[in-house]
Order: structure tokens, then sequence, then C-alpha cells
């Protein structure tokens, strides 16, 4: 049996656009239930905030959220581990896991020192700049992995943004985040799913 | 001469053998997924994945998840060394 050009071209192209489409939705379920993960903790940290903030100024949001954080830190490596459970350990994986926790060292290292420089702001300016920061990562990794972690950012990013623009109260501020911000990280991760 | 490998060459084979080719080395892959990205029935798909696995190009997983039956198929070795060649095969066609 032999092919023309023609055939070969044909058979070159579909294997690329199985080969891209595979490969995106890989990336996608992998990245599912980090997203959800963090969604939950958004859902927490803000409804906390909130919570705390009812009756005036707390100090005790800065402990609250680091200590969130650390759970999901510990989530995430948990999900990295049962993820790649079976299989051959190797130097890329290794490799990956250490870029990935390197990168949320990367962030936090980046909010401090961009707060520190920014200096004191008013709670919901506060508020609103880390989620906006996280969805612009989110965005351009879209731009790189698939075009559904963009619309994730535009996503979280739009509703920050009315919610501050809007709500001008820091906690409903903070309840809009847990339920829209929150809930919008989860509702993404459940879309990653899906093929 | 390098000749067709029409166990991998059937457009449904073909699209497995992609789709499998794109994951990394030992990763696996949903009977779910995978029949949604080939666009095949669960039928089709299955009489494949045994037509590729009997070449030796697959090998099929059966276990649970979450309590519920699970199948997943991966590429073996020989399978990623054969669908190289036969995108070689194709890319020679063009280039000849």
């Amino acid at each position: 049996m032999t092919l023309s050009p023609s055939q070969a071209s044909e058979s070159l192209k579909d294997i690329e656009a199985t080969e891209r489409r595979s490969a995106q939705v890989f990336s996608y379920a992998k990245s599912s239930p980090y997203f959800i993960l963090w969604g939950v903790i958004w859902m927490a940290g803000y409804a906390a905030s909130g919570a705390m903030s009812a009756d005036g100024p707390t100090h005790f949001a800065g402990p609250m959220w680091s200590a969130l954080d650390v759970v999901g830190i510990a989530g995430s490596a948990v999900i990295g581990y049962r993820q790649n459970r079976g299989q051959p350990a190797d130097a890329e994986g290794r490799r990956t896991g250490m870029r990935y926790f390197a990168s949320i060292g990367v962030v936090v290292l980046f909010f401090i020192a961009a707060m520190s420089v920014i200096g004191p702001i008013a709670p919901i300016r506060q508020a609103a700049f880390f989620p906006l920061v996280i969805a612009m990562f989110y965005a351009i990794m879209g731009l790189w992995r698939g075009t559904r972690f963009l619309l994730a950012g535009v996503a979280v990013t739009l509703l920050t943004l009315f919610g501050f623009f809007w709500l001008r109260d820091f906690t409903l501020f903070c309840y809009w985040m847990a339920a829209v911000g929150g809930g919008a990280l989860v509702l993404a991760g459940l879309w990653l799913r899906k093929v | 001469m390098a000749e067709l490998n029409t166990i991998i060459h059937q457009p449904v084979r073909l699209k497995i053998m992609s789709a499998l080719k794109a994951l990394p080395p030992a990763e696996m892959l949903e009977f779910v997924r995978l029949r949604k990205l080939v666009d095949a029935t669960e039928g089709n798909l299955g009489a494949h994945i045994q037509t590729l696995e009997e070449a030796g190009y697959v090998a099929v997983e059966k276990d649970f998840a979450d309590n519920r039956p699970r199948t997943r198929v991966r590429l073996t070795r020989d399978g990623r060394r054969a669908f190289e060649d036969y995108v070689a095969f194709l890319r020679g066609i063009l280039e000849a």
C-alpha cells in the first residue's frame, strides 16, 4: 500500500491536531484539582475575613490567610503526589514538582515585596489586589497552555473588579469574593475536567 | 524501503496513537476521555484498542477509582517507536 504526498500531508495534519488537543486536555485535567482546592481556600478565607471584619478592623486576617496558604500548599503537594503515584520517578517529574512549588514561592515573595513598596492601603484594595494578580497569572498561562485558563483568569478579573467598584465595602466585598471569586475557581476546576 | 504501517494507518487507530503519544511517557489516558478525543463509539474504540494491544503498541489497565471501574490506556515503548517510524515514513513521502 502506498500513499500520495497529499494523503501523507493529511495524515500528518490529523496527527498534529490530535496531539495538540490531547496535550491540552491532559493539561486541563492535571490542573483541575488545584483550581478546586484554591477555590475552596478563597471561599473559606474571604468568608472568614468578611465575618471577622463585621465589627471593625481586625489584625487576625493576615495570620489567617497565611495559615490557609499553608493548607493550600500542603494540599497541592498531596494532589501532586496522588497524580504522580505509580509513575516512574524521573528527573523531569521532580523538576516539574520543584518548579510548581518555586512558582508559589515567587508569588508569595512578590506579594510581600509589592505590599512593602505600596505601603499601607485600605483593606478592600488589598483584598482586591491579590486575586487580580492571581487572575493575571491564569490569563498568561492560558495564552500558552489553553483557552480555558485564559477564560478563568478573565472571569476572576472581571468579578473582582465588579465587586470592588460596585460594593465599595470591605465586608461585603469579602463575601462577594468568597461566593463568586472562590466559586469561579471551583467552577473552572470542574470545567477543566471535561474533554 | 520502509513500508506503511497499516495497523497505525487506520484513521481511528491513528488518532488513538496520536492522542497517547502527546502524553508524557508512562502516562495513561482513561477510556472515556480517549473516546471523546478520537470521536468514536465505545464499541468501535474498544475494537481498535484491542487491535493495537495485540500488536503490542498499547497497554490496557483496568482498576477501580472512587469505587467505579476504570479502564486506562497507555502507549508502550514499542508503540512509541512504531508511531515515530510511521511519522518518519509520512515525512519521507513529502520529502521525496
